[in-house]
């Protein structure tokens, strides 16, 4: 551009009528209000899952000829299904198994038919005095139950060859005990985090990181839907005249971008209260023995503080792009095919993260927690779930400021030409000759 | 104190939209920027504008390049119409106040006194896409003066408007002019055009064909109409192969002979009288500016104007129009 306008105070007008326009939208109240009440839903829902467990009891019918074995296996299937969360016996908790003898075969079965038990557990002694565990279910052999109980049936077997020893040989039975050490264990400002944090923070990092994905792509089609509309409504040919492309896409990014934040804050803030007084809600809908750990302990104000700026970066590096886009295409129905690369890259950063959740990525996941675009979800998600020193998360946003400065500028560029652009279908050449000719 | 289009070459791939377009235009005048659509008219005002770069060449105000001139100093009526569809009128006329630095309440203020002076107070309210076309177009013309800018530039500002607006923009026009703004406007009605343009330039394929003032322009032409009209025997055919006529058409009942420099209308007058025509007017005038584009550019001053608008835009894959 030949003329050189400050950024200010133009930038700012642009920002204030694209906020205004969004935010007095009806639409935008009713999606705000609908979505308020799903995250609502969603903060709660872990005390609504608690409270059916607490509500259900499975019960095992235990089958055998012979007594002594029969007892045996219940109380062997008891300790191995019944392990109390975070591995601490507490005496308010409340066990989800119920394993029992059956009276006889035929009741066993006919019960596990009508669906008031989960299985039948047949333990016999066969002629070579082989212990044989059968468990009937209408699961497969593959479920977390089938595999616990096949566990099961190994304990009954040494716990019976143990019965069996001459009397003199025996020493009382002692369980070995089993923890699992995670070698990527997640910190908050120095400290380790419990198994139960642990588990918050990545049960809260798919939230976040979905949350950041959805945001992202919204908000930036948001942007790239605006610019097209004023172009195909030819408000453009004024706008052109009153403030320069760079003032006009900053003032977009700003405005849309509040807007987004405005929602957001709408969204999450319900929640947010909801999942704080989370203890005190659950105290009141479970009863005074909500003592094991609720279910979001991890959130901390050094989280959300890391998720608001990855939002910011992320959603400022997109919206540029999309802009840029939304310029290109004469009518808004072309923004879909457009856009439909740069959601892609979204969802290539979406998804690294969602594996980077699970502990999973290896060297691409480091990698791709650095490399703008995907750097805001996936740096998000390691700092929900492992831990990252603090010199790698400045590292990642010093990246990430570097790569929307440069991306502004070329955004900037293909806006100024692209505003002008009519009549033609954009391809990869009118973006790159829009670039180097403006 | 003018604005100079000094030697201005622009290219859009391989066409050529500009070549080397010069001329200027006096402050505090009403000047008609002519030419068929794709002359090189709205890539002028762009350039103007600082829209899109010259290649070429300089567009200067009061000697300085347009680069270090205000923005403000400018105002745009472009010739696609548009608005904010969903926004209010008097929202939209104080946020284009806004942007060209005016404080929101003197922008509504008079953004209000301008509606009044166009006769749709009573849509200041409302949202622009409830407007009709007319009044649409009325509210993007204040959109470009609200500001007072010191230059307005605009691509076809009579476009759609009916005789009693026509009358109310030509008025602003005159007023805007004698508070010494500097008017600039391309137009296809060339009525208009010579109503109100003390000079005006002729552009065709990016060059200046003539330019300056109508006045002059229409001595220099030498070419002079006679207007003609009569009883019985006045025919089309024969009074074209007169000697000295080199075009005629079709005025208030007669005809309007466009003559060449030096014919002697004593002889065409004998050739009608011979003819048994009885003659009830016969009056030799200046040529009009319609008949001076012609003679100009070669032909009807909107041919070409069957592109479609967005093929009238420029484009960087085909070069586009300009």
């Amino acid at each position: 551009m030949a003329r050189h306008d400050p950024l200010l105070p133009n930038a700012g007008i642009v920002a204030r009528r694209e906020y205004r326009d969004r935010t007095r939208s009806p639409l935008f109240l009713a999606s705000t209000v609908l979505l308020a009440i799903l995250a609502m839903i969603v903060a709660v829902a872990p005390i609504g899952i608690r409270y059916l467990d607490r509500q259900t009891v499975t019960r095992i019918a235990v089958v055998s000829s012979d007594p002594e074995l029969a007892q045996r296996s219940v109380d062997i299937a008891e300790n191995l299904l019944n392990v109390p969360p975070g591995g601490v016996a507490d005496p308010q908790w409340k066990r989800p198994y119920a394993v029992e003898v059956a009276s006889d075969s035929e009741s066993a079965a006919a019960l596990l038919r009508a669906g008031a038990i989960g299985g039948i557990l047949v333990v016999d002694r066969l002629a070579t005095g082989q212990v044989s565990v059968a468990l009937r279910t209408f699961e497969g052999a593959s479920s977390a139950r089938s595999q616990i109980l096949g566990v099961a049936a190994f304990g009954i077997g040494v716990l019976d060859w143990h019965a069996r020893l001459p009397p003199g040989q025996t020493v009382p039975f002692v369980p070995a005990s089993f923890t699992v050490e995670s070698m990527n264990i997640a910190t908050d400002g120095g400290r380790p985090l419990d198994a139960q944090e642990a588990a918050s923070r990545g049960f809260l990092g798919i939230i976040f990181v979905v949350l950041l994905f959805i945001t992202i792509v919204i908000y930036g089609m948001w942007v790239a839907t605006g610019v097209a509309a004023e172009k195909s409504s030819r408000v453009m040919e004024l706008m052109i005249s009153a403030a320069s492309p760079r003032q006009m896409l900053a003032g977009k990014v700003v405005g849309i971008g509040a807007a987004g934040l405005t929602q957001y804050v709408a969204i999450a803030l319900p929640a947010l209260i909801l999942i704080m007084f989370q203890d005190r809600i659950a105290e009141a809908i479970l009863g005074p023995d909500w003592a094991s750990g609720a279910p979001l302990v991890g959130l901390t104000p050094n989280l959300l503080l890391g998720y608001g700026v990855f939002f910011m970066l992320g959603f400022t590096l997109f919206a540029l792009i999309y802009a840029a886009m939304g310029s290109f295409v004469s009518r808004p129905d072309d923004l879909q095919t457009l856009s439909l690369p740069l959601s892609l890259v979204a969802m290539v950063g979406y998804l690294t993260a969602i594996v980077a959740l699970g502990g999973g990525g290896g060297a691409w996941v480091t990698v791709a927690s650095f490399l703008p675009p995907f750097s805001p979800f996936v740096m998000l998600a390691r700092i929900m779930v492992s831990a990252v020193e603090p010199w790698q998360v400045l590292l990642s946003i010093v990246l990430l400021v570097v790569a929307i400065a440069v991306t502004a500028v070329v955004a900037t560029r293909m806006y100024a030409a692209g505003v002008l652009l009519y009549g033609t279908r954009p391809g990869l050449r009118a973006f790159v000759a829009a670039a180097r000719k403006a | 104190m003018s604005l100079e289009i000094d030697h201005v070459t622009k290219r859009f791939g391989t066409t050529v939209a500009l070549d080397g377009l010069a001329f200027e235009v006096a402050r505090g005048e009403v000047f008609g920027f002519l030419g068929a659509n794709g002359a090189g008219k709205t890539t002028t005002m762009r350039i103007c504008l600082g829209i899109i770069r010259a290649d070429a060449g300089a567009i200067r105000w009061d000697g300085r390049p347009t680069e270090d001139v205000p923005r403000r100093t400018w105002g745009y009526l472009p010739e696609e119409r548009g608005l904010y569809p969903r926004m209010g009128v008097l929202d939209q006329l104080v946020y284009y106040g806004s942007l060209y630095g005016m404080a929101p309440d003197a922008a509504r203020r008079d953004a209000l006194a301008w509606l009044t002076r166009f006769r749709i107070p009573e849509y200041a309210d409302r949202r622009a896409e409830e407007l009709s076309k007319g009044n649409q177009q009325k509210v993007q013309f204040i959109a470009a003066v609200l500001h007072d800018p010191e230059v307005l530039l605009m691509d076809e500002p009579f476009t759609g408007l009916d005789p009693v607006n026509l009358v109310l923009l030509r008025e602003a026009f005159t007023e805007l002019r004698d508070r010494g703004r500097t008017l600039i406007f391309s137009t296809h009605q060339m009525e208009a055009a010579e109503a109100l343009c003390e000079s005006v330039a002729i552009v065709d394929h990016g060059r200046l064909v003539a330019g300056g003032r109508v006045r002059d322009l229409k001595r220099a032409s030498g070419r002079r109409t006679l207007r003609l009209a009569g009883d019985g025997e006045l025919g089309a055919d024969w009074l074209s192969d007169l000697p000295g006529v080199v075009g005629l058409r079709p005025d208030h009942g007669g005809f309007a002979l466009e003559l060449l420099p030096g014919a002697d209308s004593a002889v065409i007058l004998a050739a009608v009288l011979d003819h048994g025509a009885s003659v009830t007017r016969f009056e030799v005038v200046e040529p009009t500016l319609e008949a001076l584009f012609i003679e100009h550019v070669g032909r009807p001053s909107d041919e070409g104007s069957t592109l479609a608008p967005e093929l009238a835009q420029p484009s960087l894959s085909t070069g586009g129009a300009i």
